[in-house]
């Protein structure tokens, strides 16, 4: 049990930077996704046909394509292709855009799932459109799809992991790669490369739960 | 935009049998998705009855086992079962893979991929699974009980047919994200379609030339998205089927990307 601590103790400091370097990746990439998916969710429920049509394109795109593909798309393609991209770029891009798409999926439902009745309501007490999906639809949508937008970001989260697998960003997982290659301690690195990922995941599965009590709609 | 489209950056496509090369890597990546997703609903199938015993300590670490499966990250559990895995497991699996398998899955590096991948989609389906006998009428299982049959003839005859049959969207929805998934092994270096792309792309293939890696990866990308269009739609039509027949509504369980489950009334 003392080799285990050690190994925690030993590498304290490329483990921690390797979490903190995670933790941004995924809050650039969460900011990223809830800007794209807002407005992808704005098209899909415009009232033109064809706007429509664009945004549902954006999402079967970016749903069906595995984030790998994306990544070497987004990172080595553009390279190759003479654009001089970074991987912090590459890799906020394609997390982001790939989440984004189930952002705008469930904001659309969110919004579906506003009763006809309280916009028809709405509208007969005088309000215009845009105060109807202002102060009516929108503050309903909102606390119905908490839970499952709280489910995406768990996912994300977890799938921040394959921007660290395929390009050149010191994630905690390559840190722990590092570590287990260096020590030849495969299973205490992974050990605690895997308390750090759950306490991530964790603590946004409590965050999510707290927030659902207070404000989350059940439906 | 030009670089894009330019004909040049296409030939790679029409030359020799690259096309040929990068499906043939792409069914092996839905041979993988395959075996996972079967090996996966039977040992799923174990941990959401585990889950639901009426044993508490059962209940509990079967309970745990789940939770942490389903909320590491997929390519970590890869990596990890990987490194961590005996070489001797490895041989053993390549004494006994049945030779009616293609070479690629014979390898004891697809064990460990097929090990990962299952460890952690087994934890998922359980929690479709659970989610979907939870959903139940309760009555179904107390009428079950007074008309005499013993516990595995309720599951049997009664819960699991309804409980399976309305989890189905849900399972079709988990199987996309199987089949995404099963491009990270490219990570432990099995020839599927991820790396094949990366051979066609580098530098000693043909005699120096190397297709452009921007052009391969979209044509990899069609080909995800055709089949998970394919799998989308069909998980839809059953939705709607289910909620036609019995007139429930579909709620996401969390931690999932593509996900229905828990039912409700319909409004």
């Amino acid at each position: 049990m003392s080799s285990w601590l050690e190994l925690l103790t030993d590498n304290f400091d490329a483990l921690a930077s390797g979490f903190w370097v995670t933790l941004r990746l995924v809050g650039g990439s969460f900011a990223l996704a809830a800007v794209v998916g807002t407005l992808v969710a704005a098209l899909r429920i415009a009232p033109s046909k064809w706007l429509q049509r664009l945004g549902g394109v954006y999402v079967e795109t970016f749903r069906n394509i595995p984030l790998l593909v994306l990544l070497f798309i987004a990172y080595f393609g553009l390279r190759r292709a003479g654009v001089p991209i970074n991987t912090w770029v590459a890799g906020i891009a394609s997390l982001g855009l790939y989440t984004a798409a189930y952002v705008a999926e469930v904001l659309r439902s969110g919004v579906f799932a506003v009763s006809r009745g309280q916009i028809d309501a709405a509208l007969s007490l005088g309000f215009d459109q845009r105060a109807t999906l202002r102060r009516i639809v929108l503050p309903q949508a909102f606390r119905t799809v908490i839970s499952p937008l709280g489910s995406i970001t768990i996912a994300m989260i977890k799938n921040s992991v394959i921007v660290g697998g395929a390009v050149a960003i010191n994630d905690l997982l390559k840190e722990t790669r590092i570590i287990a290659s260096r020590t030849f301690e495969t299973e205490t690195a992974f050990f605690w490369a895997a308390v750090g990922y759950l306490l991530i995941t964790v603590a946004a599965t409590i965050a999510l739960r707290r927030l659902e009590q207070r404000y989350a709609i059940r439906r | 935009m030009g670089y894009l489209f330019d004909p040049d950056n296409w030939e790679w496509l029409i030359t020799a049998n690259n096309l040929e090369f990068l499906l043939e890597g792409f069914l092996v990546n839905l041979q993988i998705a395959l075996v996972a997703l079967v090996c996966s609903l039977i040992l799923g199938l174990a941990l959401a009855l585990g889950r639901l015993s009426r044993s508490r300590p059962l209940a509990f670490l079967v309970g745990l086992w789940v939770d942490v499966w389903r909320n590491l990250p997929v390519l970590l559990v890869i990596l990890y079962v990987y490194l961590a895995m005996p070489a001797s497991w490895r041989e053993a699996y390549e004494d006994a893979a049945p030779a009616f398998l293609p070479d690629v899955m014979q390898t004891g590096r697809v064990f460990a991929a097929l090990l990962a991948l299952v460890l952690y989609n087994s934890a998922v389906l359980a929690e479709i699974m659970r989610a979907g006998i939870l959903s139940l009428d309760r009555g179904q299982g107390e009428a079950a009980a007074a008309l005499g049959l013993s516990y595995w003839q309720r599951m049997r005859i009664v819960i699991l047919p309804q409980g399976l049959r309305r989890m189905l969207p849900a399972t079709v929805s988990q199987l996309i994200t199987l089949n995404k998934d099963t491009t990270l092994v490219y990570i432990i270096a099995i020839e599927e379609v991820a790396r094949r792309g990366r051979i066609l792309t580098g530098f000693n293939f043909f005699g120096g030339v190397q297709a452009p890696l921007l052009q391969v990866f979209i044509v990899i990308g069609l080909m995800f998205i055709v089949t998970n269009l394919a799998l989308s739609r069909l998980s839809r039509r059953l939705e709607i089927r289910e909620r036609e027949r019995t007139g429930t509504m579909v709620e996401p369980v969390a931690g999932l990307e593509d996900q229905v489950v828990a039912t409700l009334p319909a409004r």
